[in-house]
């Protein structure tokens, strides 16, 4: 009783009631409120929608592994195969990401899409103007170094970056997710169908002028070897060499296979709306209350 | 309001960030108005607590990137997935040691607890953070006479600036309070039931707070002298017959938090980086005899109470922190000096627990980063403690003792 007595239920119950009607129940607030919805619909109208665009993808490691792994000595006897610890993925990932992909990317006009209008024409695209930030300007002028005048691969391989990040969807496991916010949906779903198979006949090429490379170098090997166990073992590297190309050398993607091809979401992720107006309402109406309370206690506050 | 797509989208420092927590800092700031209005706290503490419930907007994504405490994220992302599927996030879930709670899941589902009106982005968590300091503030300012005292200690800059992001920190120093001042005041039950999420957020202060309930409740070594020397002769006793297990402990973390800052001359960092590189330097980190553990602690406890050091400052905050460091075992000598109690006994053991876990962290230490939170997470729940000792009359210590004594 005397923890409940302690309490002063009743006296506080009185002093709620008192701040319900002094700073709640007031005209101010029903303003806040209506300044609220009209601060929430102006956002609304402003933002810019973000779609998501993602594309499931399947880990090619194993079938890499199968259509590579012949041969007992050869097989050891090779040279960076197709695949190691980390798989396609890791492979895979480091393409997407590198200047060379950039640059194959930006030869096919991608950059004219992405910072221009479009216009394939060569010469167009790589004169697309570059507009630098003014700190950046500022900077380059006080401490006297050049800014790209355009657009190049270098911008574009930032953008693919920042904006097409692979990850595997759990630790270990053989799914592959890409996915990014835009609001050109059908320009961003282009854009990764094109990123991901120009990654794969990236990573492709590559290992198509790797296994060329090795097979010249052995076949250099072989004319002077002398050692019958050694012939036979540089033999198998050469054929296991041409028939890694033949795996390569189709349309067949090879670092990965696609599950899901890019699509949209239905609705945009962003802006929330629900969340924005939830949110502005409990703001603006808090806050007028807090701003009533502090004009009728200025001279108690300071 | 909960953000369903925190994997893709984020918010980050943009106008909807604001808007979205505007909403939670006018939600705890009208609380505190309420706690005015009823009497709960005085005029000080409302001003102050309006600052303190505004400093997240101060932290992440205006003064730093919230990725220099990269893991806000992961809590973050685990809230987000609790909240809207009920399941932990893929990256995330998962059990942690023997089979005990994952301390991220444990943690995002307390956090997630709080009446927020948004979760939206990661600094909500700093919202809830400061919402479960707020509460913690109200309950502990209780046993004291002067309210002013104690809003002195909730305004430690340290403290501010972790509960103003989305870490476990203030869990855990939050949780040790309760613990501590309750296992001063007497009353077990709760203690003994804190030690679990102890054991899953931390299990560093499991370890020193459960060494605290054992001196406190078994060998009842803050009563008396003899009882003190009882449990420091059978900590001695103990110490000698599982050295072996200790130490192989105590190298554990020590390996595994110098593996983890690892910096190899090729430029690779981390595990991997030591599994390659680190490996031959490994006998000459490990600890191998008790008292060459002990004297190692007293050589590094200074450099653990002081860090960061001048020479390792290398943004703002890191002279803030030095210069707060010293203030904080300045504060600790005055408390102690001013009330006189360096002869009490509940004081003694207080402090003899700070520095065993002051000491195993020292021994531990490798990222300054890292140890300099992690010293203030466990600094910080003693020192409150100490003040309590200080403020409250001894007669009620001792009442509270001898009554426990008499069931």
């Amino acid at each position: 009783m005397n923890y409940i007595k302690k309490l002063r239920l009743k006296e506080r119950i009185h002093v709620l009631e008192d701040f319900f009607y002094e700073y709640i129940f007031t005209k101010r607030s029903i303003y806040a409120l209506g300044i609220s919805l009209v601060f929430s619909f102006y956002v609304i109208q402003n933002s810019t929608l973000q779609f998501n665009i993602s594309t499931t993808l399947k880990d090619g490691a194993q079938a890499s592994e199968m259509r590579t792994g012949l041969g007992g000595v050869a097989g050891q006897l090779m040279i960076g195969g197709g695949t190691s610890d980390g798989g396609s993925f890791g492979e895979f990932k480091s393409n997407m990401h590198s200047f060379a992909l950039a640059q194959r990317m930006w030869q096919q006009g991608w950059g004219s899409k992405i910072y221009g209008n479009g216009d394939l024409d060569e010469e167009y695209f790589n004169k697309i103007p570059k507009r630098q930030q003014t700190s950046d300007r500022l900077a380059a002028y006080l401490m006297g170094y050049d800014l790209n005048k355009y657009y190049s691969a270098h911008d574009l391989q930032s953008y693919i970056k920042s904006n097409y990040a692979p990850d595997k969807k759990t630790r270990g496991s053989q799914q592959i997710i890409i996915s990014t916010l835009t609001s050109d949906k059908e320009h961003a779903i282009e854009f990764m169908n094109a990123l991901i198979i120009e990654t794969d006949n990236y990573g492709k090429e590559s290992l198509i002028q790797k296994s060329n490379e090795i097979i010249a170098s052995t076949f250099k090997q072989l004319a002077t070897s002398r050692n019958s166990s050694m012939s036979s073992a540089l033999s198998s590297t050469i054929n296991s060499e041409y028939f890694k190309i033949a795996n390569l050398d189709n349309d067949m993607p090879y670092h990965i296979d696609i599950i899901d091809p890019p699509h949209s979401s239905e609705y945009p992720v962003s802006p929330n709306i629900t969340a924005i107006i939830f949110s502005n309402l409990i703001t603006f109406f808090f806050l007028s209350i807090l701003f009533s309370f502090f004009l009728k206690n200025k001279e108690d506050l300071w | 309001m909960v953000n369903e797509y925190f994997d893709l989208i984020t918010y980050g420092g943009n106008l909807y960030y604001y808007i979205f927590e505007l909403a939670n800092f006018s939600v705890l700031a009208f609380l505190v108005l309420i706690t005015y209005k009823l009497g709960f706290i005085n005029i000080n503490s409302f001003i102050a607590w309006i600052g303190i419930f505004f400093s997240p907007f101060l932290f992440n994504y205006f003064l730093f990137s919230p990725f220099l405490f990269g893991d806000q994220f992961t809590y973050a992302y685990e809230v987000m997935s609790l909240k809207t599927t009920g399941e932990s996030y893929e990256h995330v879930g998962g059990d942690g040691f023997f089979g005990f709670a994952n301390a991220v899941t444990l943690s995002a589902k307390i956090l997630g607890t709080i009446p927020l009106p948004t979760y939206m982005t990661v600094t909500s968590l700093a919202f809830a953070n400061k919402f479960i300091l707020f509460i913690t503030f109200l309950w502990f300012k209780r046993f004291f006479n002067n309210e002013n005292e104690v809003l002195l200690y909730f305004l430690i800059p340290s403290l501010v600036l972790y509960s103003a992001t989305g870490l476990r920190d203030t869990l855990v120093m939050v949780i040790s309070i309760i613990f501590i001042i309750n296992l001063i005041r007497g009353k077990l039950i709760l203690p003994i039931l804190l030690l679990y999420p102890l054991l899953v957020l931390k299990i560093q202060m499991f370890a020193v707070l459960a060494f605290y309930l054992l001196g406190h409740l078994i060998f009842q070594a803050h009563r008396s002298k003899n009882l003190f020397t009882f449990f420091l002769f059978t900590i001695f006793i103990t110490g000698a017959i599982y050295q072996e297990s200790i130490l192989d402990i105590l190298n554990l973390y020590r390996v595994a938090f110098i593996a983890e800052n690892f910096v190899a001359e090729d430029g690779t960092i981390g595990y991997s980086a030591w599994a390659l590189y680190g490996q031959e330097n490994r006998a000459d980190i490990l600890l191998n005899s008790m008292p060459e553990a002990i004297f190692l602690a007293i050589l590094k406890l200074p450099i653990l109470l002081l860090i960061p050091m001048p020479w390792n400052w290398s943004n703002l905050f890191y002279p803030l922190q030095s210069i707060e460091s010293c203030l904080l075992i300045y504060l600790y000598c005055k408390l102690t000096l001013e009330s006189k109690i360096y002869k009490d006994y509940e004081f003694i053991l207080l402090t003899f627990i700070l520095v065993v876990g002051l000491g195993l962290y020292a021994l531990i230490m490798a990222n300054e980063g890292t140890f300099v939170r992690y010293r203030f997470s466990l600094y910080y729940p003693f020192l409150l403690a100490l003040l309590y000792v200080c403020r409250q009359p001894k007669k009620n210590i001792d009442n509270i003792n001898d009554k426990k004594l008499l069931n």
